[in-house]
């Protein structure tokens, strides 16, 4: 029985399909730019940051519309739940593009430092975990949502090795401070785009299976 | 099934219910905790109505038969005397049905009054009693001579919840208690389902999925005189273990 309810749920998950591609892009473009020394398209990513904004109001919004007026449960009660916390995730991963477009000026001096990184290595480990995490929800698949979270732990070690390998060569050189403190926050920013993947997908996996996961949870539900 | 290592107060086992020929209960088993609140949910002709008339034999009454058992308390309803057991299952019907041509005060005294359960001088305090515990009470305590058809349909149907409750019951068997009430009504109801839950055991049949998920500790799904699924509440309305449960509950049966 086709009904309006399920236009308004089929909407919703268009609308946070839409968004995940958005937020791809907006790390694509936030790293390649990083790399390239590309300012003109760090400016593109900060300005598109507005759009990923829409689409958080549009789906805070229609989430809140849904719970209002047909009190979902079960099945549905999981997606409008997941769908508040994924829309989150993907909002922080468009503002952690805006994090890494808003350091490419300041690098353009360090363009070789930056090459010499693991950066490029790890922005492509965190944008496959990104777009991992996504794929699971769009495919309601929790298997891919598993390998996603044992992936996070290879960003983190990287994130790690980066971190002392920097703080090496602030100790060997007073002029590498500077290119290394960035080198360290945009780790720390990849490092991040992990954990929003992992989050992502602990959702898909709560709403697929109804199990909580995150913090050990498990089996309280 | 509900996590509670207590004997049940009430448990039916293996009920079969009919009407003549036709078969409204298959097998039906189910546990009901003391002190906990039941909601029976499923879609019209389920046998969830039937069932609930299995549990005070009022099914009979209704020229229907059964097989199988149900015990209060650890002894079987269908052994012992029906009117006692219909004293001690009392029951809420869906239209609230106050005797028409007797009072407020007369109401919810005649099943004392016909049982011979009260002496005179405690009629007085039980009646106050049972409309206090129906929580209505403070509204009718001036004007009890009155007739109880003067009242409001929701006060109406408060006022037979205290007439069930004079009599003092184990369980209070509701079949679509607030179905005829406006939302207010209704939210007293519930608010009392849940107060008069510590003092007794409550099973309510609805059709309003919301209402069940608001009032029950456990809910049960039955369909086509068969029980689908039993568990916890809160587990049901948010991952049911059985297909037709999640595809019922969310709308998409059928």
């Amino acid at each position: 029985m086709p009904r309006h309810f399920e236009m308004e749920l089929d909407q919703l998950r268009t609308m946070l399909i839409r968004m995940g591609s958005l937020v791809e892009e907006q790390i694509d473009c936030g790293v390649k730019s990083i790399i390239d020394g590309d300012e003109s398209l760090s400016a593109l990513v900060i300005e598109r940051d507005k759009k990923v904004d829409e689409y958080d109001n549009a789906i805070d919004q229609q989430c809140m519309r849904i719970f209002a007026l047909t009190q979902p449960v079960a099945v549905d009660l999981r997606l409008l739940m997941a769908a508040l916390k994924i829309n989150n995730e993907l909002e922080r991963i468009g503002d952690i593009a805006v994090n890494l477009a808003e350091r490419v000026k300041a690098l353009v001096p360090f363009r070789a430092f930056v090459k010499e990184t693991r950066l490029s290595e790890m922005a492509t480990a965190a944008r496959e975990m990104v777009k991992a995490a996504i794929d699971s929800f769009v495919n309601n698949d929790p298997g891919l949502a598993k390998k996603v979270l044992t992936s996070d732990d290879v960003i983190d070690s990287i994130d790690r090795q980066m971190f002392e390998l920097m703080v090496g060569k602030m100790k060997g050189s007073k002029d590498l401070i500077e290119p290394a403190v960035h080198v360290v926050i945009l780790s720390r920013h990849l490092e991040r785009l992990a954990d929003h993947a992992t989050n992502i997908a602990e959702d898909v996996i709560f709403l697929v299976n109804a199990r909580i996961i995150k913090h050990n949870a498990d089996e309280q539900i | 099934m509900p996590s509670s290592l207590q004997s049940p107060k009430i448990s039916a086992r293996g009920v079969d219910a009919f009407f003549g020929k036709v078969q409204a209960l298959h097998n039906v088993s189910l546990d009901i905790p003391e002190h906990r609140v039941l909601a029976i949910i499923g879609p019209s002709g389920c046998g969830k109505s039937t069932f609930l008339r299995c549990l005070n034999r009022m099914h009979e009454v209704a020229g229907g038969s059964m097989r199988g058992e149900v015990f209060l308390d650890g002894e079987d309803i269908y052994k012992a005397d029906p009117v006692s057991v219909r004293r001690k299952v009392g029951m809420v019907f869906q239209k609230p049905n106050p005797f028409p041509t007797m009072s407020i005060f007369d109401n919810v005294a005649v099943g004392l009054r016909l049982n011979g359960l009260a002496k005179k001088s405690e009629l007085n305090d039980i009646v106050e009693r049972s409309l206090q515990q129906a929580a209505l009470w403070d509204e009718v305590k001036d004007q009890l001579d009155k007739s109880g058809v003067s009242l409001s349909g929701g006060q109406q149907q408060r006022l037979c919840i205290a007439r069930t409750l004079a009599v003092n019951p184990r369980v209070v068997l509701m079949d679509e208690p607030a179905s005829a009430l406006d939302p207010l009504a209704t939210a007293k109801i519930e608010e009392l389902i849940h107060e008069l839950k510590s003092a007794y055991t409550i099973v309510i049949v609805t059709h309003n999925m919301q209402q069940a998920a608001r009032v029950s500790d456990s809910t049960a799904f039955f369909y086509l005189g068969k029980l689908i699924e039993h568990g916890e509440t809160r587990k049901i309305f948010t991952n049911p273990e059985k297909k037709q449960t999640e595809e019922y509950i969310t709308g998409r049966f059928g």
